[in-house]
């Protein structure tokens, strides 16, 4: 009766592996009706992240376009950041230093300090940690733009004279997939959870 | 009367639970933590890392440095007013604003004293007092 039982749960746990393997959709969908042949069919499409066009530390134009067909880890940062952005370069360098050599992986980091944040500013940076413009790329442009990129990317990015170095921001780092879905939040500043976005990485390689 | 059986029954478990817990502690922790760790890992890792590597060129390290060590006596101001000027560690260049540290005399120089322990193998102490007399010169 017993080995019965156990054998009637191995489909449910089937099923729950089989979810597991499939990150997340982030962000709400769209519901789009459709009238085909006089028939109403009723379909959901997923939130995809809106065109972009920022100039990375090469001054080369890095968009929406360009990043099309790509996976990407994004997160947003300035370069005098006192606080957390130390050491969340310390935990993208983990992704960087594993998908170097991947050109299907790209590193997209926005300051949201664009006014002190030059290119030549991005440049120096760049050197600082040694890093290749062709995948790590450090991006500026205008202000209101980028803040309002993070909120299609929703995570926060605000100017705040009482937090350090001026700005508040959401340490997350975010997984966006070849269609440019939204598929993974992770905080940049911990090393589990960076450990978990590799991992997650590596099942978004293998999803078709 | 039946409360007190109660309780005379049940004390030598909680003894035995609280010396469980003590153990478990002494074997994960290993011995007793330095009195500079916590306030290092909360106010310097996030930059200069857990074990004081660093990161890259854009912060530099603690462990074997050379200028914490030739410059001791900035110490305690660097931690408490930060720093904006570039630097040479061990013969690399850094150029990173360093932020203020606001924590006391005694944080400070336990902070020091972790950091000459753990990755400068400065084999000096330094205390609250010493830390103030410092500050006093600071720029």
């Amino acid at each position: 009766m017993r080995a019965k039982n156990y054998f009637l749960l191995t489909p449910i746990f089937l099923l729950f592996s089989c979810n597991s393997d499939k990150l997340p959709v982030y962000g709400n969908k769209t519901v789009v009706v459709k009238t085909e042949n006089g028939k109403q069919t009723v379909d959901s499409i997923d939130y995809v992240l809106p065109d972009f066009a920022y100039v990375d530390q090469d001054s080369n134009v890095v968009s929406s376009a360009s990043m099309s067909n790509k996976i990407f880890v994004t997160e947003f940062f300035f370069t005098s950041c006192p606080s957390i952005c130390p050491k969340m370069q310390a935990q993208m360098l983990r992704v960087y230093e594993k998908h170097k050599d991947n050109p299907d992986v790209q590193i997209l980091a926005f300051t949201i300090d664009p006014v002190r944040d030059t290119v030549a500013k991005l440049k120096a940076y760049e050197k600082k940690l040694g890093i290749e413009s062709s995948k790590w790329h450090l991006l500026t442009g205008n202000k209101d733009s980028i803040y309002n990129l993070a909120e299609k990317f929703l995570v926060s990015a605000a100017e705040d004279p009482d937090a350090p170095g001026g700005y508040v921001h959401s340490g997350s780092f975010i997984l966006t997939d070849k269609q440019r879905r939204l598929r993974g939040y992770y905080d940049g500043t911990k090393e589990e959870s960076v450990q978990k976005l590799l991992d997650e990485l590596d099942v978004l390689l293998k999803e078709k | 009367m039946n409360k007190k059986k109660v309780i005379q029954y049940l004390a030598p478990f909680a003894i035995v639970g609280i010396v469980i817990v003590f153990v478990l502690n002494f074997i994960t922790h290993g011995s007793i933590q330095h009195p500079g760790k916590s306030t290092y890992q909360s106010r310097c890792a996030q930059c200069h890392g857990d074990h004081g590597e660093g990161i890259r060129t854009l912060t530099p390290p603690l462990i074997h440095a050379d200028l914490p060590v030739q410059q001791f006596d900035s110490l305690a101001c660097w931690i408490k007013y930060g720093m904006n000027h570039p630097i040479k560690v061990n013969g690399v260049d850094y150029d990173q604003p360093m932020y203020p540290n606001d924590i006391d005399e005694i944080q400070t120089a336990n902070v020091i004293n972790y950091m000459c322990k753990e990755f400068l193998e400065h084999d000096t102490s330094v205390n609250s007092i010493w830390v103030k007399e410092k500050w006093k010169t600071c720029k």
